[in-house]
């Protein structure tokens, strides 16, 4: 069941279901990592639940005049217009006011998220027919999706993918080094309209497929997961699409297999497993990597210290330390050293004595910054520049 | 319009790359440059210097347009600043950014140059040259692939002065370049400028040791947030002057030291 | 209107004139006001009722005549599974004299403050009128039930009888009233039940699938042997899921089902998908007509009360799927199209 689910053999509504999901999140998880690295996700929170209230509103405007409330254009493009304000709340409480940002996108999205709730007790007293689903922009109703719906949400995400593609250079600077953007004569309130105005088209687009409760987490997920792959801000952005589509088509696929499984808050876990894949397995920064880089140094920091202590005639007092020798074939149970602990040892005072000639020589400068207790000099050093710097040690001299 | 201040206004200076006229910031009610008058002089390198909270960063970011200032004109070589943008290059205080970016110093570097090639523009293989050549200036070519997190404090200044480099501008803004950079570091930044100075080109830093200004800049202007006086360091660093910008807090030694270089 | 204008003579006259003047006008006013506020026949006032679902505000005017004055909640296109209560329905209901509401947990959000309201106002629950033995159990929740009872008249009869009790017990000197006009009602209750009867068994057996967007005909494929399937479940709060719509696509396909219903107080949403599902397979379904599921039609129209709601169901049903039904419905009182 799942493997059919998998490859679209589902039927027509899953795989439309399916396929609207994977472009809605390639399209969000792209968008959603210029608000990450521009440390400004938390917007996107306020631009969703203020499209609430533009949502009833447009429907309450078109029932009054006369049409079909349910026009999914209409209530769309209320949607966008009261998000826009939204935005533009925001920016104005955070500019006049001394309210620092998050505060100001708490208070907008309290308050129109608040008169939205409002305006949809008063529709439901509405004399028009079928108004019940309006409620479904909040977590999404994908099980109906019809062909038109998906060909929307398609062409949504592919406009703003190019769209993406096209500010791609200025949006990144202006992420990284806003003050420098502006230096180069970049108009800053232009690249941020446009960064916040994919973000609400991504937004008022998932607005059926995740409703607008979770279409943040399809925004900020993508890109936290993927900065653990990679460290260039261009593959980042192309990995966060890439995770933002694997958890549409996931999410979706699997509410396809069983009865009464919602496809928006799946599409949100199968992103959240995307993410605890990336933070635990991820070569670089994920934490497996982080652990056994961890212990790796350890071992080699305790190894060097034992070296030198057996090579000053100390005894080794630390167990891991004698565990770490011992497993290494360089000491015995007791602490003495072996035959090859003792060349070891030789060998790592040497090389301590050498950088300490090195550092206390001006020459040498630029090479003694590199010192940190582990690197050999062979790796800094040329062997004639060594053996210069051996004629210098005295009887002790070289191995 | 603020009111006309000792001195009179400078005329339109053609020959300034950054003149500023009756440029007042405030934050709130608060002024943190009042009516600053100042032209620059081509070819020199020029520091930027005044007790803290005197307004030197917010002078030069006014000046850029970064900070929006309450009243005030700016022109470089007798044109609207905007104009000249091109020949201009700006490297911020480091603590500006997160270090944490996702970007190698090759890139922070290429940075420069987005300018040159728009929206849409292909880097060419030309582009990246001129990218190494910047960081070999600074000394930094073998660390073009490394993470800017992973850097140290002075390597990353130095990161951002190849970034400014690349730019091959006329004029070099730089924010405290040698806060708290090794003194290698410092060396090696000090060296470039000057050989900027050499090419002909500008270069005015705001500094904050006053130690180091004479062995440094050519000239130097001081200021507490109205203009207190331009021109060559020794010039400027008169009892006077020191007084009026530091008063009291200046110890008596330092004073003698700067006044005498 | 005639009230505020001797109120406002009787106001001015007081104001202008002696003591002893005043004082026998303000009785007069008093007394002109008592009189008029009076209507025009009874000797009480009538006793003022307050019905959630327009259902139960129609049995209830029917069986109380003149004698009650019923305001409904919920008007046509309103979903009572969703209905939340707003501060001018809490101040009509408490202001009450009588409170009928459905129970069985149809009117889910309101069902707390119902109960509440129990403790201190006559309020009854008349959808628990139809005995346990008779009612559909919920599939996952124990002790739940289907509350879609109207949609047998047969069922719904008992519920009239609940009503009819609990309007006797808060006005007994018309009780005798009550109960006459509540037998009328049964009569056509009847008829229209074996009208049901009549024209769904002409469809044809393999047809008699019936298809809507939510589980709200239970009762009504228990009583005339059809097959029912809603997209979503017994409430409207729940959420389609894309399993089920694979399984209904499925079953229009394989059973070569000709239409589905939409409901006037659930959007047609997923009813569309269905039958773009179905036509991806090469299956033709069309909407076979709008239903009225949870709330009635237009008010004022044959629709609009619970004999033209029910008339209208059964032959718009009967005729789509194949079946044969008089046009006009039982009495030729269906309006044309519908």
């Amino acid at each position: 069941m799942l493997w059919d689910a998998l490859t679209l053999q589902l039927g027509y509504n899953a795989t439309l279901v399916t396929l609207g999901a994977m472009m809605l999140g390639v399209g969000a998880g792209a968008t959603g990592t210029y608000l990450y690295l521009g440390k400004r996700a938390l917007v996107s929170d306020a631009i969703s639940h203020a499209t609430l209230p533009g949502v009833v509103l447009g429907f309450m405007l078109m029932v009054a005049l006369g049409g079909e409330g349910r026009f999914l254009p209409g209530l769309m493009l209320g949607a966008a217009l009261s998000a826009g304000l939204g935005l533009l709340a925001v920016t104005w409480l955070t500019t006049r006011t001394r309210l620092h940002e998050d505060a100001a996108i708490g208070a907008v999205l309290s308050v129109f998220f608040g008169f939205g709730v409002v305006l949809l007790t008063v529709v439901q007293v509405m004399d028009a027919g079928r108004q019940a689903g309006l409620e479904t922009f909040l977590l999404g109703a994908t099980a109906g999706m019809l062909r038109d719906e998906a060909l929307t949400i398609a062409l949504g995400g592919a406009a703003v993918l190019a769209l993406v593609r096209l500010l791609h250079r200025p949006m990144i600077l202006v992420a990284f080094d806003p003050e420098y953007a502006v230096g180069q004569g970049m108009r800053l309130a232009r690249v941020d309209l446009a960064m916040m105005g994919l973000a609400l088209a991504i937004t008022v687009t998932g607005l059926k497929v995740v409703g607008l409760v979770l279409i943040v987490a399809l925004l900020i997920i993508p890109p936290v997961a993927a900065r653990f792959w990679s460290e260039r801000a261009g593959h980042v952005v192309m990995i966060a699409g890439a995770i933002g589509g694997v958890a549409g088509y996931l999410g979706a696929a699997i509410s396809a297999t069983a009865p009464d499984l919602p496809t928006g808050p799946l599409i949100v876990l199968a992103a959240f497993a995307l993410f605890v894949l990336s933070l635990l397995m991820a070569p670089g920064r994920g934490v497996l990597a982080a652990a056994v880089r961890h212990l790796r140094f350890q071992r080699r920091v305790h190894l060097r210290q034992g070296l030198l202590a057996l090579a000053a005639g100390q005894p080794v007092y630390e167990p891991l330390t004698l565990r770490l020798m011992r497993h290494a074939g360089l000491a015995r149970a007791d602490g003495v050293a072996t035959e090859a602990g003792r060349a070891m040892a030789a060998r790592a005072r040497l090389d301590e004595r050498r950088w300490q000639i090195l550092r206390s020589d001006p020459a040498f400068e630029a090479a003694a910054a590199r010192y940190d207790g582990l690197t050999p000099l062979e790796e800094v050093l040329t062997d004639d520049q060594i053996a210069a710097l051996d004629r210098g040690l005295g009887p002790e001299g070289t191995v | 319009m603020p009111l006309e201040l000792v001195g009179s206004r400078p005329a339109p200076d053609t020959d300034s790359p950054l003149s500023i006229r009756g440029l007042t910031v405030s934050y709130g009610e608060k002024p943190a440059v009042f009516s600053v008058d100042v032209s620059f002089r081509p070819g020199q390198m020029t520091a930027i210097v005044g007790p803290n909270g005197a307004g030197k960063s917010t002078l030069l970011k006014a000046a850029l347009g970064i900070i929006r200032p309450l009243s005030g004109q700016v022109t470089s070589l007798g044109r609207p600043l905007n104009e000249r943008r091109a020949r201009i290059a700006y490297v911020p205080q480091r603590a500006s950014v997160d270090w944490d970016f996702p970007a190698r110093v090759l890139d922070v570097v290429m940075m420069g140059l987005s300018r040159e090639l728009g929206l849409l523009g292909r880097i060419r293989a030309s582009h990246r040259a001129r990218a190494v050549a910047s960081l070999e200036r600074v000394g930094m070519a073998g660390f073009a692939h490394r993470q800017i997190g992973q850097l140290s404090g002075g390597q990353q200044q130095r990161v951002f002065l190849a970034r400014a480099l690349a730019q091959e501008a006329d004029l070099y803004l730089l924010d405290e370049p040698f806060a708290g950079v090794d003194a290698a570091t410092e060396k090696a930044i000090i060296a470039v400028l000057h050989e900027l100075r050499a090419e002909g080109k500008t270069v005015i830093a705001v500094h904050h040791d006053l130690a180091t200004v004479a062995d440094y800049f050519d000239r130097v202007f001081l200021i507490n947030t109205t203009a207190i006086a331009e021109g060559p360091v020794a010039e400027v660093f008169t009892p006077d002057h020191l007084q009026t910008a530091y008063g009291g807090r200046l110890a008596l030694a330092q004073m003698g030291g700067a006044a005498a270089g | 209107m005639r009230i505020i204008l001797i109120f406002i003579l009787m106001l001015h006259r007081i104001a202008t004139s002696s003591p002893l003047t005043r004082r026998r006008a303000l009785g007069l006013a008093l007394g002109a006001v008592a009189l008029t506020s009076r209507p025009s026949l009874a000797q009480t006032a009538p006793l003022e009722v307050v019905a959630t679902t327009g259902m139960i505000a129609d049995a209830a005017r029917v069986v109380g005549g003149d004698h009650v004055q019923v305001r409904a909640l919920m008007g046509p296109g309103i979903d009572p599974h969703s209905y939340r209560q707003t501060r001018s329905d809490i101040a009509a209901l408490a202001r009450a004299d009588l409170v009928l509401w459905h129970g069985l947990y149809l009117e889910a959000q309101m069902e707390e403050f119902l109960l509440k309201l129990a403790a201190r106002s006559p309020v009854v629950a008349v959808g628990e009128a139809v005995p346990e033995s008779a009612r559909i159990a919920h599939e996952d929740y124990e002790g739940r039930y289907d509350p879609h009872v109207w949609m047998v008249p047969e069922l719904w009869g008992a519920v009239v009888d609940r009503i009819t009790e609990a309007l006797s017990a808060a006005r007994p000197e018309s009780a005798q009233l009550f109960v006459a006009n509540a037998a009328r009602y049964k009569d056509d209750l009847a008829r229209l039940n074996i009208y049901a009867k009549d024209v769904l068994a002409s469809v044809p057996e393999p047809a008699r699938v019936l298809v809507t967007a939510h589980d709200a005909f239970g009762y009504f494929g228990r009583a005339y042997g059809y097959r029912v399937e809603g997209i979503q479940g017994l409430s409207t709060e729940s959420e389609a899921g894309l399993a089920r719509i694979r399984d209904l696509v499925d079953l229009l396909v394989s059973r070569q089902i000709k239409a589905v219903f939409v409901e006037s107080t659930v959007s047609d949403r997923n009813i569309r998908a269905l039958i773009e599902g179905a036509a991806a397979q090469g299956h033709e379904v069309i909407v076979g007509g709008e239903l009225f599921s949870d709330a009635m039609g237009t008010p004022g129209t044959y629709e609009g009360s619970y004999l033209g709601m029910i008339d209208h169901n059964v032959t718009t049903i009967a005729a789509a799927l194949g079946g044969t039904a008089p046009s006009r419905g039982m009495d030729g009182n269906l309006s044309a199209g519908g």
